[in-house]
């Protein structure tokens, strides 16, 4: 009886207290449910227009359940889109990975109805210390708000170039998701922009673009830091130009559809030259001496000039005996500014091949054992450009540079074909 | 202070076995802390009060488990409470929110500290006190903050591992002599073994 009555006290005591929770969630569900939607929505919110909000149904597209959305062409670093609830715009989530990345940027941006960025914000930064561009510029990100797709006047940070020009890339794919969607209207270009824009594109030489002096008919001047080039905004009565001058003086005009005009532009041409001639750092006698250095009895030793903008500074032809080569100083950006020397036979191979500086800040690589150099050296002579595969440049534990030289090689090897096909200029 | 010492006997050094792990989760953010100790006091409270009105009904064998039930009830109650009003601080205190229960029962060993609410408001106001001290130390020279707020001229000199399990369990086993020492509960545990 007693052990009856210790049960039923006992199972009373269960009832009342699954009684009382049960009544206790009627009244804290919602409110738990409203903060967990709160917690999603809050990083949304904080980049959207005031008197934004996000109902249930705000997600519009989840890259964990793409086939379920109606969004057409979404790329891989959109992770989710979320629509406002009172047609304020459009919040997303987007992830930016540069070449060097050790983990992505968790991106939020918002994306106001008239197709302007009303805020962004970095989520999670899991990459390099090094590498944070809120570091260096801690106002880049303030830059973007207010700009429609086109995103004018938005430019890299110095010193971070690959991690903010991954970002600027992830904000131009998100807003394209929209604009592919119809979702917003794109933002129109200026000529100068488009052109501006060009330039990676003719002239992939130019690893990086300062401002240099403008004056005539050159409305923006740019300098590649690298010497390997200028690259100059141009104007001929209406129209806008892009006018790029190697290191070797060589210049070629497009217009703002991309097309090369140079014949159409002679005068254009020969102004971006003198503008060029007179600013351009000089590397032949550098190259000169190099060569020397390099091969015995090299004499006849001169200048070339080239047909391509790469990072190519400096080309001469030159003779050891009845043989005729062609040395090229290329100047890539590994971990810091290199200088690489390429010997090429006529016959396309490398002869022989040095650097000013192949790893630099040693003590940095607290995993590099020690390189060979000579030994490194060696294992690019021979190399052709149908048997140089890239895979020869690599140095264990210097992706930069590995990366650098890799470039540098192939830039070589592009300038001895034209070289060689257009024959000596 | 002999009322305070006479009723706070025996807890500095059961604290430190079994409520331990509960400075070292909570004891890191103030926020945490009086959280934490807002709940331990209003469980073992309650409790104590619920278990005195079924004393007389509940026999001698019985009552271990049904105080277990009894806590392991208002636990959850008021974590449901805590989770719809202080989201922020249940998100800080984890699994520990739940796991008190069971630390609670082990704590309060003995018939007559169950069935005392006096007992149990003495428990719950020396480990919130606990906690807070603990929270405060740790939060405003580990972190170098209060209240999750960062304090400006500490941000050079905070102490990282103090923010940490082996700065919690050192911030803890110092206030915990401090206070023996003040009240001079040592002398009287030491007394009693004697």
């Amino acid at each position: 009886m007693k052990c009856l009555k210790t049960t039923v006290v006992l199972l009373l005591i269960v009832a009342v207290f699954s009684g009382a929770m049960f009544g206790l969630n009627l009244y804290t569900g919602p409110i738990v449910e409203a903060n967990n939607a709160g917690a999603v929505f809050a990083p949304l919110l904080a980049v959207m227009p005031e008197g934004a909000a996000f109902g249930g149904d705000a997600l519009i597209y989840s890259a964990d359940n793409a086939a379920a959305s109606s969004l057409k062409d979404v790329p891989a670093s959109v992770v989710s889109v979320y629509k406002e609830a009172n047609g304020l715009g459009y919040a997303i989530s987007c992830t930016a990975e540069s070449t060097y990345s050790t983990a992505p940027m968790e991106i939020t941006i918002g994306v106001s109805a008239d197709g302007k960025i009303s805020g962004i914000q970095i989520e999670s930064y899991n990459d390099t210390a090094g590498f944070d561009f809120r570091a260096k510029d801690p106002n880049y990100l303030s830059t973007y708000v207010g700009k429609d797709s086109a995103l004018a006047d938005v430019g890299i940070v110095a010193g971070s170039t690959f991690s903010s020009t991954a970002f600027k890339n992830a904000v131009t794919e998100a807003m394209g998701v929209l604009i592919a969607n119809e979702m917003i209207a794109e933002g129109k270009k200026s000529d100068d922009q488009v052109l501006t824009e060009l330039i990676p594109t003719v002239a992939p030489g130019y690893t990086k673009l300062v401002d240099a002096t403008a004056s005539g008919n050159i409305v923006k001047a740019m300098k590649a830091e690298n010497d390997t080039g200028f690259a100059y905004v141009m104007t001929e009565g209406d129209a806008s130009f892009l006018a790029v001058v190697n290191a070797t003086g060589v210049c070629k005009i497009y217009d703002v559809t991309g097309a090369e005009v140079t014949d159409a532009h002679s005068a254009l041409a020969d102004e971006a030259k003198n503008a060029a001639k007179t600013a351009q750092k000089g590397y032949v006698d550098a190259l000169t001496k190099k060569i020397e250095k390099m091969m015995e009895g090299a004499a006849e030793i001169t200048a070339l000039e080239l047909d391509t903008f790469n990072t190519v500074a400096a080309a001469v032809s030159f003779k050891v005996g009845d043989a005729v080569y062609y040395g090229f100083n290329a100047r890539s950006i590994g971990f810091h500014q290199m200088d690489i020397y390429v010997v090429i036979d006529a016959n396309g191979a490398i002869a022989k091949l040095d650097a000013k500086q192949f790893i630099f800040e040693e003590e940095y690589f607290m995993a590099f054992g020690g390189m060979d150099t000579p030994a490194y050296k060696a294992g690019f002579v021979g190399l052709t450009g149908e048997t140089f595969t890239g895979e020869q440049a690599m140095i264990a534990t210097a992706t930069m540079t590995s990366n650098a030289m890799k470039e540098a090689v192939a830039d070589a090897f592009a300038s001895f074909d034209s070289i060689v096909k257009g024959g000596e200029q | 202070m002999k009322k305070i010492v006479a009723l706070l006997k025996g807890m500095p050094s059961a604290l430190l076995v079994i409520g331990a792990g509960f400075v070292m989760v909570a004891g890191s953010d103030l926020r945490a802390a009086l959280g934490m100790g807002a709940a331990v006091l209003l469980s073992v409270l309650l409790s104590s009060a619920v278990m005195a009105l079924l004393n007389k009904v509940i026999p001698a064998y019985a009552k271990l488990p049904a105080y277990l039930l009894v806590i392991t009830g208002f636990v959850s109650l008021i974590s449901m409470l805590m989770q719809a009003f202080f989201p922020v601080v249940v998100e800080m205190l984890g699994v520990h929110l739940a796991a008190m229960a069971v630390s609670m029962v082990a704590f309060r060993q003995s018939e007559e500290q169950v069935l005392s609410v006096k007992n149990a408001l003495v428990t719950g106001l020396f480990f919130t006190v606990i906690m807070v001290l603990c929270a405060l130390i740790r939060e405003g020279l580990g972190s170098a903050a209060i209240w999750g707020q960062p304090i400006t001229f500490l941000q050079d000199y905070k102490i990282s591992t103090l923010a940490g399990a082996f700065g919690g369990y050192l911030v803890l086993a110092v206030v915990l002599a401090l206070i023996n020492k003040i009240t001079g509960l040592n002398k009287e545990e030491v007394k009693e073994d004697n």
